[in-house]
């Protein structure tokens, strides 16, 4: 019983979770892609989706790394940024509790904003295994992986990327995920918020801290607002 | 430097997955706790956009680029798909700095 169990929460992950890995193989090549025009070698970028693994993260790190950052900035941007797995690991807590320790430190590495969300929603539906996850989140582990070394091989291949606007790709990347995060009216106020902060402090020539210092301060509207 | 930064950052971002599995922390944080971790990744994606948008390369925009971003957010919004976003993205960019 237990093994069909498994089996089916295996299927329906893939069944469920295709249109996320789809997209999970779109922006791990443009990673790929945008990371090697950057400037960065391929066994940095390749390493990158190896050990961090948070999408988000990592074009972060390419954009300040291409700026000449300091790695204690670029650390302490990243871990402002990947706070929210707090949130997520603990809201996941009580359903991996049944797991030992080791089998729990090894899950947490797979946690990324897309498996939180399907599995969570497993669960609500009434799934018990955590098959689901495991299923989901080291899918989406190897997928990133392989499109990233296709995009670095990519990159490699495409000669000046401002001449053909892939540059912007990035950029019209994270408005993609911004536009698709928001879910209240504050959402928006923050984004648009930290733009202009962050368009400002870059403008006046403080570019490295502009994404820190921004990022830090706009999600104080999320606070005060009411919905 | 490099390879300290991503190791570190390799680092940073498992503390941040495992320790809710490792520690018994508060399960519920304050409210106000929670929105402001909310609304992190919207606010530091957002604000490496500004950058991009108002001062690609350091220097003020022609306009290209805003153009395109409010391109961009018509056509995610409409069509609900990062890849259109993307190629409408890089397709008015490339068009408008002929322009």
């Amino acid at each position: 019983m237990e093994r069909t169990g498994r089996g089916e929460a295996a299927r329906l992950a893939i069944g469920e979770g295709w249109p996320v890995m789809g997209t999970t193989i779109v922006v791990g090549t443009t990673f790929g892609v945008v990371a090697r025009q950057a400037g960065l070698e391929p066994i940095e970028i390749a390493a990158m989706s190896l050990l961090v693994f948070a999408g988000a993260a990592e074009f972060v790190m390419v954009r300040l790394f291409a700026e000449g950052a300091a790695a204690p900035l670029v650390i302490a941007t990243v871990l402002f940024l990947n706070l929210r797995h707090l949130l997520m690991a603990t809201s996941l807590r009580q359903h991996f509790m049944r797991l030992t320790l080791t089998q729990r430190l090894a899950a947490a590495f797979f946690l990324t904003d897309e498996s939180f969300a399907m599995t969570t929603s497993h669960f609500r539906r009434g799934g018990r295994t955590l098959t689901y996850y495991v299923t989901f989140a080291v899918a989406l582990f190897i997928l990133w992986n392989l499109a990233t070394l296709a995009g670095i091989a990519l990159g490699n291949t495409i000669g000046e990327p401002r001449r053909f606007g892939i540059d912007f790709a990035i950029t019209a990347t994270f408005i993609g995920i911004v536009v698709l995060a928001v879910r209240r009216p504050a959402d928006v106020a923050v984004a648009v918020v930290a733009a202009a902060i962050a368009g400002a402090l870059a403008l006046a020539g403080a570019s490295t801290i502009a994404v820190i210092t921004a990022g830090a301060l706009a999600p104080a509207i999320a606070v005060f607002a009411r919905k | 430097m490099i390879w300290f930064a991503i190791v570190g950052s390799a680092v940073a971002t498992y503390l941040t997955r495992s320790l809710p599995f490792a520690l018994a922390l508060r399960p519920r944080p304050p409210a106000a706790a929670s929105r402001y971790f909310e609304a992190l990744p919207v606010a530091i994606i957002a604000a490496l956009v500004g950058p991009a948008v108002i001062a690609p390369g350091g220097t003020l925009t022609h306009g290209a680029e805003p153009l395109a971003a409010t391109l961009v957010v018509a056509t995610v919004v409409w069509r609900r798909s990062l890849l259109a976003g993307v190629i409408v993205g890089v397709a008015a960019v490339a068009l408008l700095r002929l322009v």
